[in-house]
Parts: structure tokens; sequence; C-alpha cells
């Protein structure tokens, strides 16, 4: 029985195909469905709303190109979006050499009371400063690993490196997240959970 | 380097998984205004040509003789054209003498059939029947 994951994905398969037909209902439910998947991922990797928003279109600009030519046995939609989505905030942070740079922050309400929701932009606003500390591909395979939920094996085919690269990557990163958010254990509330 | 080494002890698992799930669970929301942008760009993208045939493929016939009569002044227009087709058709069955006449002198024949070069075995008879 295929799992959701595939259904999904033939799914968007579908939807691209009748795009490329003509179809102009599929190109609202793919903009729909996969906009917000790759601005989430930009908004990450960049911590700019106005940057994630550029990357997000010439994202979707690409894919709308490749549209006629695409192969229904090729990479899965999202995950060739996850890599275009990549490899243009990797350049973007090497014009900007974003990486020591500051980072605006998003305000995220949904925890029930005011202290709760300070305590979780804090965390948020921490983790988000040390994740730009990490190298490059750490800090990729982490926020494609831990926060976007992917699995190892979609990571290496975005990476195109080994499963077993990603593993090496995702631990680094972690213990080079934990170290850096160390001092910060109290301020943080992590001692109180 | 070991964590003995460190001045503050590397958080924990549990402690750094808090922190990612605090991420996971708070997902940068799209704006509205930008994602119907983004819509509006795609709808531009789709295949020109491909649209047209997408859009002519799904009416039937009957649909776009419809959408013909619907328009405004249509059914004016498709009863024009309706009668027009039926005295075609009834001039081409039985054509009255003039245009016989006018049609032998414009080709200079004496009978259709000259005209077309049927034998005169084969010649055409128009009778009034």
């Amino acid at each position: 029985m295929p799992t959701f994951d595939e259904n999904q994905n033939k799914w968007d398969a579908e939807l691209l195909a009748r795009f490329s037909n003509g179809d102009r209902d599929a190109a609202m439910a793919l903009t729909s469905r996969l906009a917000p998947i790759v601005f989430s991922q930009a908004f990450r990797m960049l911590g700019d709303r106005s940057e994630a928003e550029d990357v997000t279109q010439e994202s979707l600009v690409r894919l709308w190109k490749a549209a006629p030519d695409w192969k229904a046995n090729r990479a899965k939609i999202t995950t060739w979006l996850y890599r275009v989505t990549l490899n243009l905030c990797i350049d973007r942070l090497r014009k900007s050499n974003r990486n020591s740079g500051e980072v605006q922050q998003e305000v995220v309400d949904g925890t029930p009371s005011a202290e709760r929701n300070l305590q979780t932009t804090e965390r948020l606003q921490a983790l988000q400063h040390a994740l730009q500390t990490l190298p490059g591909r750490q800090k990729q395979a982490v926020i494609l690993r831990h926060i976007e939920g992917l699995s190892n094996a979609e990571i290496a085919d975005i990476f195109g490196i080994s499963v077993a690269a990603v593993e090496s990557l995702v631990s680094r990163g972690k213990r080079a997240l934990a170290i850096t958010l160390a001092p910060q254990r109290k301020a943080l509330g992590l001692e109180d959970d | 380097m070991t964590d003995k080494d460190l001045k503050y002890p590397p958080l924990n698992d549990r402690e750094l998984r808090l922190l990612l799930d605090a991420a996971q669970q708070a997902a940068p929301e799209i704006e509205a205004a930008f994602l119907k942008r983004l819509q509006n760009q795609a709808l531009e993208a789709v295949p020109r040509k491909a649209q047209l045939e997408f859009t002519t493929e799904k009416l039937s016939l009957f649909r776009r003789l419809f959408d013909v009569f619907t328009q405004p002044g249509g059914w004016l227009t498709g009863a024009g054209l309706a009668m027009a087709m039926f005295f075609g058709i009834l001039v081409g069955l039985n054509p009255p003498d003039a245009v016989l006449d006018v049609t032998t002198i414009y080709f200079q024949t004496e009978s259709l059939s000259d005209f077309v070069g049927l034998s005169d075995e084969m010649e055409l008879y128009w009778e009034n029947t």
C-alpha cells in the first residue's frame, strides 16, 4: 500500500502535468501547497522574511519553467524544490555573508500565556542565532532533519551525498548547537522543564 | 575537546529537542497577499498554447454552440445563421432558373454538365417536379 508521502508525491506530479497541459486550477493548487513549504525552508535558512519571499518566488518560477519537461520518474517535486531553494539560499548567504550578521526574528504567538509565549520566542531566537553560527552544510542538515522533518535519505538526495554523511552532518550540527546554547540554559528555562 | 574542557556542559538531547520542537511547531506563516501574488504568477506561467487546447478540449460542441447563443445578441445571430443555412440548402437542391442562366453565361457553357466535363449522355436535367 502506498504511503501518504508517496500518494502526495503522485498527486504533486499529477498536478504538475495538468499545469503543463494548461490547467489553471492545477497552478493554483500547486502554489497553495508548495509555496508554504518553500517559504518555511527559505525563512529558516535566511532568517529574513523579505529574502525568503524572493527565494520562494524564484524557486516556484524555476518549477514552472521545468514543468513542461518534467518526467514522472524524476525526483520527488518537493525534494527537487528543497534542493533549488537550498542552492538559492546558499547563493544569498554567500553574497551577503549573512552567517556572521544579525538575523531578524519572527515572533510566533501560539502559547497560552504571555510568559510562556515570551519563553518560546526567546528559545526560538536563541536557536536561530545558534543555527547561524554553524557551518553551512551542518546548519542546512539540522534544519531539514529536525525542523522541516525530512528523513536522512531525503536530505542525502537533496545534498547528493550518502545517508551516512548526512547522519554525520546532523550529529556534528547538533553537538555544536548543544555547546553554543549551553550558557543560555538557565535563561531559556531549560533547567525548569 | 571533551565535555570536561567546556565551561558549561552542553545541552543534553532532551533540552535540545525542546528547542528544535519549538522551532518545528512555529512554522513561519506565509502572508496571504504574498501567496495571492504567487498564485497570479503561476497563472501567468501556465503554458498559453496548452491552456487554449485544454479549454477547447473541455468544451463539447453543444456547449460551444450554447455559449454562442447565450452571448448578448446571440439568439439573433444564431437565428440568422440557421435561416441562411436553410435557404442555402434549399437553393442548392432546387436552384431557380435564373441561377442556372447566370451560371451558364458566366462560364460560357450551355449546361452544367458541359462545365463539369460530363458526357452528353450524362447530361443533367433540371425539372420542376
